[in-house]
């Protein structure tokens, strides 16, 4: 092989040839550009997690206590995972998570039951829903008719299960445009022709309770889901009959054992639901593929320091730090004492405008994204205006959010005639705004699909119909889901719009229907923001800053496992 | 129907590794870079029916096809006899995919293609303006050059031209007998709900072919089915489009040229340019055939 004479010695570069120092420099500015973005951004969360925890106001007895009782075990425990038993340790980052996250879940699931679907009418909407389905895919097994009588049908029968045919009641002036002189009045009325399944079933004398409700329709779902997937990863009937059944008595336990451990029946049936099935899924899933399962013991390590630690400081007599953010101010409405002040109604009210911007923006989004990818014209005039409009899209996308503020405020508020500052409004306005997002993000999903498999359906003689259903949208869907979750990460952290919409400063009960006004979390950071005491503009905001970014921190982390557990499908 | 010849030139081979999974090269590469087969002489292998030519079930007629402003084909005339293998060879950009997606009308799914001339399928001219694409499709089967399974469990994969074409009585059985004509069946007869996606290349590939056959088409378009397959898998396939010859008509662009001796009753040859140069049996073209610039290229003078 080559020689290292020294004859040769000056083609190696040793003397400098080869000039790095550009290169280098180059590599150091990047270097320090990354790290003064995220230290910058560090810093202000470290800064604004202080103010809301203020870790420091805790006696010194208080902290060592905990470090003694729950960090050094767990940070011992996490050194063991890391050297001897990295499988275990990623069974310990989950296990520790998973617990965490769902019982976040499950407080908002907790808060929909409570304020936006109570039990009784999710009970109703879900037992007409599954009589519909029945209906129709008896009718799918039975008549093998016509697309048209299928397409009946199934328009139809699920709409008058859920709607009816409600009465209407129409009563508008038309008038010139620009005199606004009336030129006739539109007016008629029909009554409620037929009522819904749906309400038939919520005018019965006897419901059953709220609990029961749940555990009827929420409950026996998710757990009839976790028996088939049991079922079908442990290759078992039985298994799968024990862990459904296991499920629903760990829920129908609550409608007894619930007031011993002073929670709501319906809390626990939700918290068994959400959380305990989850976490006993893992456990067995670990358990089953028996790689790591010494990670399982590290949220028992730390559930038991801190629950050690918890009963010796108390014990001990010492005080804890001056808490902001505590559960308090999670279930509190807004005061005028910056001690009593909490976010609840105005946490609340961002679920519910999310609700409303979920209904209005996914569906309008995806069906344009749908449209622009698969069916729009390409080519010729036509297709020129479709690329027109697709620029303009990506444009708005980039409005100022305050410029849709005035375009909701315009349209539903001036135009619409509905009450500002009602979720609605808010929700509405705000889906506008991600409205461009979502059609970008699901329009990149939908060109993600392979043109080979556009190729292969249209090859077999699927229709475009068949193929969009088929093949497109189960493929884009992952895609279009974690886009989707996103824009709503951005929306929930919206101000300017709700601002302009006229979004209450300080609403103490929480909206109880989607036409009541209204405060969203941001919202309520900006009027803290102008308060005068000081604790507010502190400590309160500090607090409310840290659960907005808890809830969009979820829903990012959300999209992201979406986004994960199905590239591995792929 | 019996064959050894092919298969043992290709159980042979020592790259056969047996796994059946996908190789980059394609088959195309393989052959010109390897003189000595060029030189022989052709295994055109004796088929006791393809002298005797059948009725032709779809039949081109001065067929051109443009994509925007640049010819693909010019006036090509051919008469594809039913119940018979037909290959079509050519160098690469020669139009030989093209004509085989005119027969089915995905190039309708190309904005900028247009097709001039009448390709009549049992008579019909499939370009008429009564010819609804879509049913023409439920006819005619494709495979594809890269498998293309969609990302759906193997049962689902097969049941789907079943599905969208509403042939919903028997699925069962029809699965498992597409499964079964493309041999592959014994291999996945354990793990049908499983992704199509799981599979090696070579399945992926007899996945396919079983798609498209499972509706039960009259014509079986193959658009160099085997070329991102390795010589073991390609083997397989070849076997398979004997079988199904004796059911459906095939035609099959390749690139490879033992290829179309060793599976086809008939061979047309595209040259640079859009233009069909020579159809005839296979036997002729590969041992006599009439044009200089066909031998030219078959012998790799030229290509």
């Amino acid at each position: 092989m080559a020689t290292t004479d020294e004859s040769t010695g000056s083609w190696f570069g040793a003397d400098g040839q080869v000039s790095q120092v550009r290169g280098l420099l180059f590599k150091l500015s990047c270097l320090g550009a990354t790290l003064l973005a995220l230290g910058l951004v560090l810093v202000f969360l470290l800064y604004v997690f202080n103010d809301a925890v203020q870790p420091l106001t805790a006696d010194t007895g208080w902290l060592l206590t905990f470090v003694v009782t729950l960090v050094l075990p767990a940070v011992a425990v996490g050194v063991y995972y890391y050297t001897r038993d990295t499988r275990a340790g990623e069974v310990a980052y989950t296990a520790l998570g998973l617990p965490v996250a769902t019982t976040l879940l499950a407080g908002g699931v907790v808060i929909t039951f409570e304020h936006i679907v109570s039990p009784h009418a999710w009970f109703a909407l879900a037992l007409s829903a599954t009589v519909a389905f029945g209906l129709v895919e008896l009718h799918a097994r039975t008549r093998t008719a016509g697309a048209l009588e299928r397409l009946a049908v199934v328009v139809l029968v699920p709409l008058l299960a859920l709607v009816g045919v409600p009465g209407i009641a129409v009563d508008f002036p038309v008038e010139t445009p620009l005199l606004g002189q009336e030129l006739f009045r539109l007016s008629f009325a029909i009554p409620e022709l037929v009522p819904s399944l749906r309400e038939v079933i919520l005018a019965l004398p006897v419901l059953p309770t709220a609990a029961i409700s749940l555990l009827l329709t929420f409950t026996l779902p998710i757990a009839a889901a976790a028996a088939w997937h049991v079922r079908r990863v442990r290759e078992s009937d039985r298994d799968g009959a024990i862990a459904g059944g296991a499920t629903i008595v760990a829920a129908g336990l609550g409608l007894v054992a619930a007031p011993l451990v002073d929670l709501s029946a319906t809390t626990w049936v939700v918290l068994a639901t959400v959380v305990a099935l989850p976490v006993g899924l893992y456990v067995e899933s670990v358990v089953r593929r028996d790689v790591g399962v010494s990670g399982l013991a590290f949220p028992v390590v730390v559930a038991a320091g801190a629950l050690i630690g918890a009963f010796l400081v108390d014990a001990l007599g010492f005080a804890g730090p001056d808490l902001w953010l505590d559960w308090d101010f999670l279930t509190s409405p807004a005061s005028t004492t910056p001690r009593d002040a909490g976010i609840y109604p105005a946490l609340v009210g961002s679920v519910m405008m999310l609700v409303v911007v979920a209904v209005a923006a996914f569906p309008v989004g995806v069906g344009a994204a749908v449209y622009l990818e698969e069916y729009a014209p390409n080519d010729g005039l036509l297709g020129s205006i479709v690329d027109l409009i697709e620029i303009n899209i990506a444009n708005l996308a980039g409005v100022p959010s305050v410029v849709y503020g005035v375009l909701g405020l315009t349209l539903f508020v001036r135009t619409a005639g509905m009450q500002s500052g009602i979720v609605m409004v808010g929700g509405l306005t705000i889906g506008l705004l991600i409205l461009p997002i979502v059609i970008v993000s699901a329009q990149e999903a939908i060109r993600g699909v392979p043109d080979s498999l556009r190729q292969a359906s249209y090859g077999m003689g699927a229709t475009k119909w068949q193929t969009v259903r088929n093949v497109v949208l189960p493929r884009a869907l992952p895609g279009i889901m974690t886009g989707t979750i996103l824009a709503f990460g951005r929306a929930i952290g919206e101000t300017a719009p709700l601002l302009m919409i006229g979004a209450a400063a300080v609403v103490r009960i929480p909206p109880d229907t989607f036409f009541s006004l209204f405060s969203a979390m941001p919202r309520q950071i900006f009027a803290w923001s102008k308060e005068i005491e000081t604790e507010f503009r502190y400590g309160v905001l500090a607090a409310g800053v840290v659960t907005l970014l808890i809830v969009m921190l979820m829903m990012n982390a959300s999209a992201i496992l979406v986004r994960n557990k199905y590239q591995r499908q792929n | 129907m019996t064959r050894d010849t092919p298969l043992e030139t290709d159980g042979g081979d020592p790259r056969a590794d047996g796994s059946g999974t996908a190789v980059a090269d394609s088959a195309a590469q393989t052959d010109s870079s390897d003189e000595s087969l060029l030189d022989s002489s052709f295994d055109v292998e004796d088929r006791s029916h393809a002298s005797e030519d059948t009725d032709a079930i779809v039949e081109a007629r001065d067929i051109d096809v443009y994509y925007g402003d640049e010819q693909a084909l010019q006036s090509v005339d051919v008469a594809i006899p039913e119940k018979r293998v037909t290959a079509m060879i050519g160098p690469s950009g020669c139009g030989k995919s093209t004509f085989l997606r005119s027969i089915n009308r995905m190039n309708d799914l190309i904005d900028a293609a247009r097709v001039e001339g009448e390709l009549l399928f049992d008579g019909k001219n499939v370009y008429d303006d009564d010819v609804d694409p879509v049913a023409l499709r439920r006819k005619i089967g494709m495979v594809f050059q890269s498998p293309n399974p969609f990302p759906k469990s193997i049962y689902d994969n097969v049941a789907y031209g079943l599905e969208v074409q509403g042939k919903t009585d028997d699925v069962d059985e029809k699965v498992h007998r597409a499964l079964e004509r493309a041999a592959l069946l014994d291999e996945v007869e354990d793990q049908l709900d499983e992704s199509g996606l799981e599979l090696s290349g070579g399945q992926q590939q007899r996945l396919c072919i079983a798609r498209a056959i499972a509706p039960d088409p009259e014509v079986l378009l193959m658009d160099e089915p085997a070329s991102a397959l390795d010589p073991v898998a390609t083997s397989k396939v070849e076997d398979l489009i004997e079988e199904l010859a004796e059911d459906y008509t095939v035609v099959i662009v390749t690139h490879n040229m033992q290829q179309a001796a060793r599976i086809s009753d008939k061979t047309a040859v595209f040259l640079t340019g859009g233009e069909l140069v020579e159809f005839d049996d296979t036997a002729k073209i590969f041992e006599n055939p009439e044009s200089q610039r066909v031998e030219d290229y078959i012998t790799g003078k030229f290509g």
